[in-house]
């Protein structure tokens, strides 16, 4: 235990770098999620078969790939980072982002068909029948399923460490290799502080599951 | 069978086709609807009635022939699309009112965003339309919360609230129970006394007989008969409509 106690700073200091990663890649996540939802299921067929690509090849590929990508392709081809972190940032956001448009997607499916035709038909564009009824009602069903893939998110983040970030992981990897006689300890003391973000969001999901659901 | 009416056809549609894949569900439809006009659609299921009334506002697509609204002809796709859509009214034999929504604001969401009506002055007509259909006590409450027939109601107030030229209506009772279906067959036919122009796809002939200046008899995807409804309940010319009327009145 004393070796968590001594190193709270530094456990915390991870905390909160995992904390900032997850939180900024998933608010990125969240809208080109949205957005490529939004394309699969647009009247452009041009903007469905870009987005049903995105989805299947960053869906079906490890999140690694997308971490070579972002942390060693990208500045190859000229795309500097000043830190890593940004290249982190951009690999966890855009796979994420795959797996928020699917979910939003089946919930856009979930809506009946008749609340856009109802919509259309008191003269709504393809814009407001999206943002103003399919969404609000596609985005209750939707909000479980995407709390579980913020979840995943947040312990995603944990690649980052393995790409010279410092996150909550990179920093419990020093502590156990500073730490050789208790590494179990070191870890179990990691592992507290991702429980420590992901517990509250599946409440939080179970919470909001009981509170949205809409009556038909 | 066509009519033709000259000059002031409100609603319009010539030579109008349509396929489900081998099906020909539209089969060279004309149809002129003066301005005022009620007009009943009846016809046995998987006549094409339903079809025949969701091209009217382009829920289905025609492969050929023309619709037009009030003299234009209904555009393809995009804003024209949206704006005479604005211009007519649909109800639909499921209600659809939105879910997540409640009556009053099921009622404002169109004038506000769409016409940019002032919130005050859409809840002010809301308010009032709601009165006049009977549910005006029900507007803070959400869909689910009211009755089958209490939310068509509202939902002929939310298609009357963009002050429409035109109403269609898709078998607005049919997914009713029958003690509900007159509250909202009453409000159709004071609807139809008060002069709105009016294309309505029902199994009601009370309904015909009351309120309609024409009915329109469809089967296997054509017009076989328009006529008056004296004229078409006590006289029926073809034998599909004779057929139509003798399983009506066996039971």
């Amino acid at each position: 235990m004393d070796v968590i106690i001594e190193n709270l700073p530094l456990y915390w200091e991870g905390f909160l770098r995992t904390l900032f990663l997850s939180v900024v890649s998933g608010v990125i996540a969240l809208v080109l999620g949205t957005l490529l939802a939004a394309a699969r299921v647009s009247p452009v067929a041009a903007l469905r078969g870009f987005s049903t690509a995105y989805v299947e090849i960053l869906r079906n590929t490890p999140l690694t790939i997308a971490f070579f990508f972002a942390a060693i392709v990208l500045p190859r081809l000229g795309v500097q980072f000043a830190q890593f972190e940004v290249a982190a940032i951009i690999a966890l956001s855009t796979y994420t982002a795959a797996f928020i448009a699917e979910a939003v997607r089946s919930g856009v499916n979930s809506v009946p068909v008749g609340q856009a035709e109802a919509a259309r038909s008191i003269g709504m564009n393809f814009g407001q029948v999206l943002n103003l009824i399919i969404l609000p009602q596609a985005l209750r069903t939707v909000i479980p399923p995407l709390i579980n893939i913020l979840i995943a998110l947040v312990k995603n983040s944990s690649v980052a460490g393995a790409f010279f970030v410092l996150e909550l992981f990179g920093y419990g990897r020093q502590l156990a290799n500073a730490n050789g006689d208790q590494v179990i300890t070191v870890l179990l003391g990691t592992a507290f502080f991702y429980l420590l973000l992901t517990v509250p969001l599946g409440i939080l999901a179970s919470t909001v599951e009981r509170k949205v659901a809409i009556a038909r | 069978m066509t009519t033709h009416v000259p000059g002031d056809a409100l609603v319009s549609l010539n030579a109008v086709n349509k396929h489900y894949g081998q099906l020909h569900v539209l089969k060279d439809i004309n149809l002129q609807v003066r301005k005022g006009e009620v007009v009943v659609v009846i016809g046995p299921s998987g006549s094409g009635k339903s079809t025949l009334c969701r091209a009217i506002n382009r829920l289905e697509t025609i492969e050929d022939g023309t619709i037009s609204i009030d003299g234009k002809v209904l555009p393809e796709e995009g804003k024209a699309l949206a704006q005479l859509r604005a211009d007519v009214g649909m109800v639909f034999q499921s209600f659809n009112l939105f879910a997540h929504k409640t009556i009053l604001e099921n009622v404002t969401l169109g004038p506000i965003k769409v016409k940019g009506v002032a919130k005050a002055a859409a809840d002010k007509d809301a308010m009032a339309l709601l009165e006049r259909v009977g549910v005006g006590h029900q507007a803070p409450k959400l869909p689910a919360q009211l009755s089958g027939g209490q939310q068509q109601r509202v939902a002929i107030a939310r298609a009357l609230a963009m002050k429409p030229k035109v109403m269609l209506f898709d078998e607005p009772t049919s997914a009713l129970d029958p003690e509900m279906i007159n509250e909202v067959l009453d409000v159709m036919v004071q609807l139809a006394k008060e002069g709105m122009t009016m294309i309505v796809v029902t199994h009601e002939m009370g309904f015909a007989r009351k309120a309609a200046d024409r009915v329109v008899f469809m089967a296997d995807g054509q017009i076989v008969e328009d006529a008056t409804p004296e004229e078409f309940f006590t006289n029926p010319k073809s034998d599909r409509a004779k057929d139509f009327l003798s399983k009506l009145l066996t039971h």
